[in-house]
């Protein structure tokens, strides 16, 4: 028993560091001293651009799919084919999107954050740009914050967009049970621009969560190549925890008491 | 890829079969590691996405005893496995990467090979095995505690439970149940054979280990949630009846 609840243990121990860093790297990013390396968080929000758009909009066009079906199956045996539009507008905005988005930024983003700053960690490049006079924790942590926080909003916003496009080829041209006018007069009518600020924020919570447990788990890295990847291994644990946590707050805390459909009531 | 599935799948069946106690320790390996996340993330999403969502609409028709049947289609369909694999690629894929990758570069791999011991079956074979069995076993697991999701979101809606189990035995199908364990079979296949070969072909030094694992986990993400879309289509598609709600 005493082997069973070790890790849980030793995570709860991780996350109480990866909080205190976390504070660190805010007062580095909002007490605005991020900007003195401007150039390097533009740098970095191209790699990000480059390198994880595509998957992200990848594994939310084939969840946008999957919701597609689902609604649509679900809708026919309701007896009410017309409707899948609400399914699939509930189901991609408020809740599949988010956690596409999450999975994958773990996958892709944090786990590649790691590995990078772990490679720097190992090979004692941190330890050499303290000595340059360069605080590491700004150089490297705070530009890929800024560098999330700038670009992910858009990606974010093009995935859902992914989405919606894979769940009206799934509804109307895969299964065919409504027509593309009727489909999009649900759909946007259960569907409104608050609701994309809400889904637009827990996807930024998640977001932030892994640019930062990535940085963490990179920056603080030991113990060889093997080490950077149980590190690796490690980040992508506590991410996937918070992703799933962060969903549930945040739809309990947007949706769970008012649902904000145009019935009833 | 497929060269490493097909080896596996033939040195599995083909005597001598060496790797027993590795099974066993990479079994227990997984389910301890795996337990944890898998609880927290299958109550966590369960009382959000369908509990919370599904409910709030259905409260609007007053028929919150629906909630029931719509988790037969939620967690036993789609998010118990789907979460399941997320976190089995996400924990243990990762840490079969990890170990496998950090040996090939200290060159363990090759030592094996030398001492003539063939390292798909003594390391692929057993982590495929125990990880397609512990993806299955670890779905009916997520689905419980989906189902307790459920449960606590009836609750929130201060919805008596009766009607709920009701409706999620009435609507719950065995052919629910197989196609959800023979899916996330599948996926714990996918993971153990992505994973192992991003494993055994990690190069680079410090940062190849932790690139690979880095690439082992978004080929397993998109892998599994593209058979996913496949297998559920193909599931809906030809079992009809389990679509219908009673």
């Amino acid at each position: 028993m005493g082997n069973l609840t070790a890790a849980p243990k030793n995570w709860l121990a991780a996350l109480g560091d990866v909080v205190k860093f976390a504070a660190k790297i805010f007062g580095e990013v909002f007490g605005l001293r991020v900007f003195r390396f401007f150039g390097e968080a533009l740098r970095q929000a191209g790699v990000l651009i480059l390198g994880s758009t595509l998957v992200i909009w990848g594994l939310a066009f084939i969840l946008g799919l999957q919701c597609g079906i689902e609604g649509a199956y679900f809708n026919r045996s309701v007896g009410a084919p017309a409707y899948a539009g609400v399914f699939a507008a509930w189901c991609d905005l408020r809740e599949v999107i988010p956690y596409a988005f999450g999975y994958m930024m773990s996958a892709k983003v944090g786990t590649g954050l790691v590995a990078e700053l772990g490679a720097m960690r190992i090979t004692d490049e941190i330890d050499a740009l303290e000595v340059m006079g360069i605080s590491s924790m700004t150089f490297l942590c705070a530009t890929r914050l800024l560098a999330a926080m700038m670009v992910l909003p858009f990606m974010y916003i093009a995935a859902i967009g992914a989405g919606f496009f894979a769940s009206y080829l799934a509804v109307v041209q895969q299964i065919g049970e409504v027509s593309s006018g009727g489909f999009f007069l649900i759909f946007w009518m259960f569907q409104n621009p608050p609701d994309l600020l809400y889904s637009l924020i827990k996807a930024m919570a998640m977001a932030t969560l892994i640019v930062i447990v990535g940085t963490y788990y990179g920056y603080t890295a030991s113990g060889g190549p093997v080490g950077v990847g149980t590190a690796t291994a490690k980040s992508m644990v506590v991410n996937i925890i918070g992703v799933h946590l962060i969903g549930m707050v945040t739809t309990q805390m947007f949706w769970g008491a008012n649902p904000r459909a145009p019935i009833g009531g | 890829m497929m060269i490493l599935t097909g080896k596996t799948i033939l040195s599995a069946l083909r005597p001598p079969y060496p790797y027993g106690g590795e099974f066993v320790n990479q079994f227990l390996f997984a389910l301890k590691l795996c337990w944890f996340p898998l609880l927290i993330s299958t109550i966590a999403i369960s009382y959000g996405a369908p509990g919370l969502q599904a409910g709030n609409f259905l409260t609007l028709f007053g028929a919150i005893d629906r909630l029931g049947g719509f988790f037969v289609l939620t967690s036993i369909r789609e998010f118990g496995p789907n979460v399941t694999a997320i976190i089995l690629a996400g924990v243990a894929g990762t840490a079969i990467t990890a170990d496998l990758g950090a040996r090939k570069i200290r060159e363990e791999l090759d030592a094996l090979q030398v001492l003539g011991v063939d390292p798909v079956k003594n390391l692929v074979v057993p982590r495929f095995l125990a990880l397609m069995i512990v993806t299955g076993l670890f779905n009916i697991f997520a689905i419980c505690f989906g189902i307790i999701g459920g449960v606590l979101a009836t609750l929130t809606f201060k919805a008596p439970l009766g009607p709920f189990v009701a409706t999620l035995l009435t609507n719950a199908s065995t052919t629910d149940l197989w196609g959800s364990v023979v899916k996330t079979t599948c996926f714990g296949a996918i993971i153990a054979i992505v994973c192992c070969y991003k494993g055994m072909t990690a190069s680079g030094g410090a940062e190849g280990v932790g690139r690979a694992v880095n690439q082992a986990v978004v080929i397993a993400f998109l892998g599994i949630f593209a058979f996913n879309y496949v297998f559920t289509q193909t599931l809906l598609a030809t079992h009809p009846e389990i679509s219908v709600i009673k």
